[in-house]
């Protein structure tokens, strides 16, 4: 990290030791000037001036200007934490500005929540990531730069679809009822969206992990805050440009067990003639470009940077992938005797995007693998031209040809963000600034999803009427942000104290329209642009719309914060944050979230020799969680209408005025230390979520309906985070450092509206009301919980085991929760420790680096296996499960044990090897890298799936055609392997970057 | 600043993109539609969303439940977690999702009508036939669950009234809208308020008087009282007064399932066919039914419920059936050949599509590729044949059908009320031969031979197959005494079973008001 900003709390210390010299000042000329950072202009604020010899001198103020007294001829030096010290000589003009330059990065600079901070000073959990220690290769979700980097930060793109995004959760489930993804900050814009922010552009990513840190952002922060710093101009050497390009191949990897051909028709199944890989039929090498271009430059007044970067993935699905072009420009400038400071940053996001059909994925592996792929192929007489010329196995459940899904239908949609942020900064004193920011955020979505009438999914293709269908999906989402706060800065002699106090006002909305309708004259062309064509339109009840927009949903908040230093060695930090959201019940819309943290440099007063710093910080802080949707208090109804034209209405969900925030409190305690070439940090967290936001049941005799959204219970998290890096070798030609970060958390339900319950529905065919993970209070969360398989009956039934050994065999659904029931603990969705070990190694011009990822003691329901592995007899046309856990003889679909598989890995994730090209000066182009980078290269696991990613939630199940919702999720599910997955990919990519 | 401040902290919700507000709006009749243009809309609809004929609610649990119809296990298909079986076998428990559902949607049913009920745009007679409509409801949570809460206005809670409350409840809201303080010899409700306009979709006297035999009928079964004199003089009332003729030779409709291509496909449905068809408004024999509608009035799946897969090509579906229910064997086999109602109530035999050629079914489990439905089911569970069961057909399929069907299901018809009155006077004098007149009448219009002599069982027989896929088997098991009795795939269950268990969710849910109590036995 460069250093930019430094707070006031170091001038202060700083002072402290001026001020016992700065007593005796003889009358004499006035020098005054602007100390600046040499290579980008930004001034330094708190740089020390010193009169050598005589110990007088002063600090710059937030200006970077300094004035002081001193004789022609004094010699000045000036000099800055993390920065090379210079000496001038006073002459014979008043003014002396003075650039330093870079040097040893002593004290890396943290941004916190409206603000930022020496390293040293912060009293939370707070993880800091630069963009050289950020993952390799095409990543376009800014998230999975992150993913193993920092402690207790989860990324998983278990979905490994490349239009999908990846799970974010920082320490484990901090919600249930809210949004369980942490709130993204991207140069200082609270709320902004992660998806216009390509990862190309990012200087730095700063994870705020603890309460105390979160708290200052107030209910949006409960699920911690990741702070998204992206790269700035500079006013070194005119214009820098700048190119970086990478081509990527990748192949689907881990594939699921099924039958071929022969052994599938040796097991039973329906032969009909053909022998197809249909996995094989529907995917492909995807190939992906990444190209990005920036030009950034400046005077040292107005600094500016602008990028370009467009990135072309191809899906390992056929007709999968996208095109995404982003530009960013970031502008800053300083005017009025530099009192003022303004910065503007704007960015556009237009992506392209074929979506594919994961269905095709799903039906590859069920598929009768002796199924023809075309209808000319079929065995019997069949209609070809009724399907597109694909063959379609008629009168099953759940059953469509793979090839002619993904061949056949379309599935495209343009997503564009455009937002924009302006920073206004004015030194109202030399110790009082005031800050006002505004920014404005736009999203848009454009779906298109269109089914011709030949296709037997969504495509009605057997109906002699209604063929066809086209799917419109618009939505718009805006965001406005204002916010104000001013902070002031005072010494009192051994201590200084910075107080901020500000205001937010947050505002989103959000309006879609959806359409649904078909039967479509033929295929000649996609009539998705023809609707009037649609016969729908002359059939009352086929057309689907609806439309929706939300009220204006604030957030508005007042906050306050104080960080004392004394001593330059004990930190304290407190916030508080006043905040009303009109999500909630009347009564209880506003809520208060303090935060105090305290941290203390030992090493200061113990010097322990071994020791170059140990630190050790302690912080508490509460933050809140709003409810996802609006309108949650409120009772709401739905419309009957009648067929004359009368109109009525019924309850649909029970209002509940009474509904409050979601109140999380946490505490942190930490140890920093470095120690030669040993560094690291230890954390150790506690965390309380109370009143939990959960639509339950209620009384329907008296409420009218049956679910109405209540404050349900309370959850105890426990976790520690371990980050340790060593250089192991560095003697300049050859450099060997290695670092790893270990993580481990337990969630347990402590108090709930029931004493346990069972989510998690197995779903179609014929295994709905099978409910595999328990929540029960004082237990973890996330226990897979059912009957323990044993054997298989003469007669193909499963023996499960009578665990209580009472002799009588309870194990229906029905009794999940009887206490005589012979239910186990399965396993457990979420991991017992996760790690990230990074190795990086430097010979001569090469680098490599070599990040290798792990899971451990998280298991994973295999539903793949819980439905096609047992030969049921009546099934005979799909294909089976073929995993070497499968069980002779068994043709009862019942689950048990045998389906939950421990998911432990060990994975190379990411292997890069790079060198630095030396060019002569004759060349246009310098700084020239080339690198070659592999992803997801191996995995050790036992799992039989497709991927040993823990599956932290749970998007239910969905069959024959039903639509998956992957934006909402179940938390309280976590472990449930479903069939809906994009299948992962392996990734080589050869990437290039230089200056012009 | 100050002001800014002030004026920035306004945190009022305005959901523009929900209805939060209770809207009744009157439609405009234009003569022909059997009412339903009125405000009580809402509340009538209640009976379609409280699972009268869709699966998973109501209509399952009673019908499954019974020896007339059951969900067999297909191999990978229909286990779910084995709570069909349940049903089937009489093991359900507290935490059975039907069970649940049922108790739900007849509670969500009764806040509809108590928030009507409350509504002062109300006239008398709308107010009446609301209060005659939450009676009913009433009526089914006490054949259902018995014990259970009376709640008469939105929002208030009370303790929960054992099943002798319940009926109590029910018989005066009945008597009262009815204009009458007793049913006895000669009682004379033509003052009530309820009217006599034939509307099936609403509820008149007659509908109301329907209700009240239904629950005179089961009185001894319910709360130990016969009162089945009370049962014979209702219905008798019914059949006497009435306007409604039971639906008999000339009284059909065109047979909108008809494919062209296959002769023996009839052009008119008539008789007991007609009454059930999909187009089955305005059919004399309904005194109170549910209005379908495959576009405003959603609510019946019977044919994806009932079909397997390939049948969608017989009638061209634009959506693919479930292959779920089916009817015993023993059950189908209670009728007698000849029997119309046989022919109209299941669905049997080699199965052909629109164009006349054979239904295939490529996941076939035996060696003939052809669909074809056998009234012998293998087994329940797990591996049942995909084919294997009579399919429930009485509610009969259109051509080009949707997933939601047309045809109104009868809460009330006057073939129910011969049978009504004639069980209530054998009852009543212990005399079973007192029922002949009214069977043979039933049975006249079934196209089988009058009955000479009857006892129960074969009066229960005759009751099963004129109510078939009514939703009435049950309770009359239940009152014959049969209901605990072993059948095909299932054991003799014991005696508590014939109420459900009161569902887990609501005594959970009920634990901060006034606490619900558990059925005995579970």
């Amino acid at each position: 990290m460069k250093l930019k900003l430094d707070t006031f709390l170091r001038s202060v210390v700083l002072l402290l030791f001026m001020g016992l010299l700065s007593t005796s000042v003889s009358a004499q000329r006035t020098v005054s000037g602007t100390v600046t950072d040499s290579e980008n202009g930004e001034p330094l604020i708190g740089a020390t001036i010193i009169i050598v010899g005589t110990g007088q001198g002063t600090i710059t103020d937030f200006d970077g200007n300094y004035s002081l007294s001193a004789s022609e001829g004094a010699q000045l030096e000036i000099s800055y934490a993390g920065y090379t010290a210079q000496e001038v000589t006073v002459g014979a003009s008043g003014n002396l500005d003075v650039a330093l330059l870079a040097g040893t990065v002593l004290d890396e600079v943290v941004v916190v929540g409206y603000g930022s901070q020496r390293e040293k000073e912060v009293t939370s959990a707070v993880v800091s990531v630069g963009s050289e220690d950020f993952n390799q290769g095409p990543i376009t979700d800014p998230a999975q730069l992150l993913q193993g980097k920092v402690a207790g930060l989860q990324v998983y793109n278990r979905n490994g679809d490349p239009n999908g995004n990846a799970s974010i959760r920082l320490r484990g489930l901090s919600t249930v009822g809210a949004n369980v993804e942490p709130l993204i900050v991207v140069d200082g814009i609270i709320g902004a969206s992660l998806n216009n922010v390509d990862p190309a552009d990012i200087e730095s990513i700063d994870v705020l992990k603890d309460g105390s840190a979160a708290a200052i952002y107030g209910s949006r922060g409960s699920s911690g805050v990741i702070i998204v710093t992206t790269k700035k101009g500079s006013a070194a050497g005119g214009i820098n440009l700048s190119y970086s390009g990478q081509v990527g191949a990748s192949n689907p990897v881990n594939g699921i067990s099924v039958m071929n051909a022969q052994e599938f028709v040796a097991a039973g199944g329906t032969n009909l003639g053909s022998d197809v890989d249909w996995l094989d039929e529907v995917t492909r090498t995807g190939i992906t470009h990444v190209h990005n271009v920036s030009a950034s430059g400046g005077n040292g007044v107005t600094n500016y940077r602008i990028s370009g970067n467009f990135r072309g993935v191809d899906g390992i699905l056929d007709n999968s992938g996208f095109d995404q072009f982003n530009t960013r420009v970031n502008i800053s400038t300083r005017a009025f005797q530099d009192k003022l400071k303004v910065g503007f940053n704007t960015s556009f996001t237009n992506r392209e995007s074929d979506f594919g059909f994961y269905e095709s994925l799903r039906y590859a592996v069920t598929y009768n693998p002796t199924a023809p792929i075309n209808g000319a192929d079929s065995p019997f007489p069949f209609n070809s031209d009724q399907f597109g010329g694909f063959f379609e196995a008629l009168g099953l459940f759940d059953s469509f040809n793979p090839k002619s899904i993904i061949e056949q239908n379309t599935n495209t949609g343009t997503k564009r963000e455009f937002n924009y942020g302006l920073n206004l900064g004015y030194s109202i004193l030399d110790n009082l600034t005031l800050n006002v920011r505004v920014a404005q955020q736009n999203a848009s979505n454009a779906n298109r999803t269109y089914y011709p009438t030949t296709s037997l999914f969504r495509g009605n293709a057997t109906s002699p009427t209604r063929k066809g269908r086209a799917d419109i999906y618009n939505d718009n989402a805006s965001f406005d942000l204002y916010e104000a706060y001013a902070t002031h800065i005072s010494d009192f002699g051994k201590t200084a104290l910075t107080l901020t106090a500000g205001y937010s006002y947050q505002q989103n909305n959000f309006e879609s329209t959806y359409m649904s309708l078909g039967d479509f004259p033929n295929n000649d062309i996609d009539f998705i642009d023809a609707l009037e064509t649609s016969q729908d339109l002359n059939n009352a009840g086929f057309i689907n719309i609806n439309s929706d927009t939300s009220p204006d949903e604030k957030i508005i908040a007042f906050f306050g914060r104080a960080n004392v230093t004394f001593d330059d060695a004990i930190f304290l930090n407190a916030s508080v944050r006043r905040e009303g959201s009109t999500k909630l019940g009347e009564d209880n819309q506003w809520g208060i979230f303090p935060a105090f943290g305290v941290g203390v440099d030992l090493n200061n007063y113990l010097n322990i020799e071994a020791f170059d710093l140990l630190k050790l910080r302690v912080g508490y802080g509460v933050t809140g969680a709003l409810p996802q949707a609006n309108g949650l208090s409120r009772a709401i109804r739905n419309v009957v209408n009648g067929s004359d034209g009368s109109v009525s209405t019924e309850l649909v969900r029970a209002a509940n005025p009474d509904l409050k925030w979601e109140e999380k409190a946490e505490t942190n305690i930490g140890i920093e230390f470095e120690a030669g070439k040993l560094g690291g940090t230890i954390d150790l967290y506690n965390r309380d979520i109370s009143d939990f936001i959960l639509e339950r049941n209620v009384d329907v005799a008296v409420y009218g309906v049956e679910r109405r959204v209540e404050n349900a219970g309370k959850l105890n998290t426990q976790g520690l985070e371990v980050a340790l890096n060593y250089d192991v070798v560095d003697n300049g030609n050859f450099a060997y450092n290695t670092g790893v970060v270990f993580s481990t958390y337990t969630t347990e339900l402590e108090e709930f509206v029931l004493d346990a319950e069972m989510r998690g529905n197995l779903g179609s065919p014929g295994q709905n009301e099978t409910e595999m993970v328990r929540v029960k209070v004082g237990n973890e969360i996330g226990e897979i919980w059912g009957p323990v398989h044993l054997g298989v009956n003469d007669d193909g039934t499963n023996i499960f085991d009578d665990i209580n050994g009472d002799g009588n065999l309870l194990t229906d659904q029905a009794s999940a929760l009887d206490p005589d029931a012979d239910y186990a603990v399965l396993g457990n969705g979420i991991p017992d420790f996760e790690i990230g070990w990074t190795n990086q190694l430097s010979v001569g011009g090469w680098n490599i680096n070599a990040f290798f990822r792990g899971a451990f003691g998280h298991s994973l329901v295999n539903t793949f296996r819980a439905f096609y592995e047992p030969v049921v007899s009546t099934q005979s046309s799909y294909n089976f499960m073929n995993t070497e856990l499968k069980v002779d003889g068994l043709t009862e679909a019942r689950f048990s044990s045998l389906y939950v598989e421990k998911a432990d890995f060990f994975r190379l994730d990411n292997l890069t090897i790079s060198r630095s090209v030396p060019l002569g000066d004759v060349t246009a182009i310098s700084n020239l890298n080339v690198s070659l980078t592999g992803q997801n290269l191996f995995t050790i696991t036992n799992y039989t799936g497709t991927d040993p990613d823990p599956a932290l939630g749970d998007f239910g199940a969905a069959s024959n055609g039903d639509s998956v919702n992957f934006a909402s999720q179940d938390p309280l599910v976590p472990g449930i392997d479903r069939r809906n997955n994009y299948f992962s990919a392996r990734t080589l990519t050869f990437g290039l970057n230089f200056n012009f | 600043m100050l002001l800014f401040f002030a004026a920035c902290t306004d945190l009022e919700e305005n959901l523009v993109g929900d209805i939060t507000e209770d809207i009744n709006i009157e439609g405009i009749s234009t003569g022909d539609d059997q009412g339903g243009s009125d405000i009580l809309g809402g509340a009538f609809a209640e009976l379609r969303n409280s699972g009268t004929a869709f699966h998973s609610s109501y209509y399952s649990v009673n019908e499954i439940v019974s020896d007339e119809m059951v969900i067999a296990a297909k191999g990978g298909d229909w286990f779910d977690g084995g709570i069909l079986v349940q049903l089937h076998q009489h093991t359900y428990t507290p935490v059975h999702s039907f069970i649940t559902n049922a108790w739900n949607g007849s509670y969500n049913a009764i806040n509809t009508c108590n928030e009507l009920i409350a509504n002062p745009a109300l006239d008398n007679s709308q107010i009446s036939q609301v209060r005659a409509l939450r009676a009913y409801f009433y009526y089914r949570l006490c054949d259902m669950y018995g014990n259970v809460k009376l709640i008469t206005s939105p929002g208030m809670d009370e303790v929960q009234s054992d099943r002798a409350a319940v009926f109590a409840f029910v018989e005066s809201e009945l008597l009262d809208v009815l204009g009458v303080a007793d049913v006895s010899a000669g009682f004379d409700p033509s003052g009530s308020a309820l009217g006599t306009d034939v509307n099936p979709f609403r509820i008149n006297l007659y509908g109301a008087l329907g209700i009240l035999s239904k629950l005179y009928l089961n009185a001894e079964a319910f709360v130990g009282t016969a009162m089945y004199d009370k049962a014979a003089l209702a219905a008798g009332y019914v059949i006497d007064n009435g306007p409604y003729q039971l639906c008999d030779a000339g009284c059909s409709v065109s047979n909108l399932g008809k494919r062209p291509a296959v002769d023996t496909d009839p052009d008119e449905l008539s008789g007991y066919a007609a009454v059930f068809a999909p187009n089955n408004d305005n059919n004399p024999e309904h005194i109170f039914v549910v209005e379908y509608d495959e576009v405003s009035a959603t609510g019946m799946n019977f044919s994806q419920m009932n079909l397997h897969y390939s049948s969608q090509f017989t009638w061209n579906f634009d959506a693919q059936p479930w292959n779920g229910y089916a009817t015993l064997e023993e059950f189908y086999n209670s009728y007698e050949s000849g029997d119309l109602r046989r022919e109209a109530s299941f669905i049997v035999g080699p199965q052909l599509d629109f164009g006349g050629s054979a239904v295939l079914d490529y996941a076939s489990d035996d060696d003939d590729i052809q669909l074809s439905y056998t009234p012998a089911i293998n087994e329940l569970t797990p591996n049942s044949l995909r084919e294997a069961g009579a399919r429930p057909g009485k509610f009969s399929f259109k051509q080009l059908g949707r997933p939601e069907m047309n045809n109104d299901y009868p809460i009330i018809r006057l073939g129910e009320m011969y049978l009504t009155r004639a069980e209530g006077l054998a009852r009543a004098a212990g005399d079973w031969s007192l029922a002949l007149p009214d069977v043979n009448e039933i049975r006249a219009r079934a196209g089988v031979a009058a009955f000479g002599a009857i006892d129960a069982d074969e009066f229960l027989a005759e009751r099963g197959r004129e109510m078939f896929q009514e939703a009435s088997r049950r309770t009359d098991l239940i009152r014959f005494g049969k209901f605990n009795d072993a059948w095909w795939e299932k054991p003799a269950s014991p005696a508590h079973v014939s109420l459900f268990p009161i569902p887990q969710d609501a005594i959970d849910a009920s634990a901060t008001g006034n606490p619900l109590t558990q059925n005995p036995g579970y």
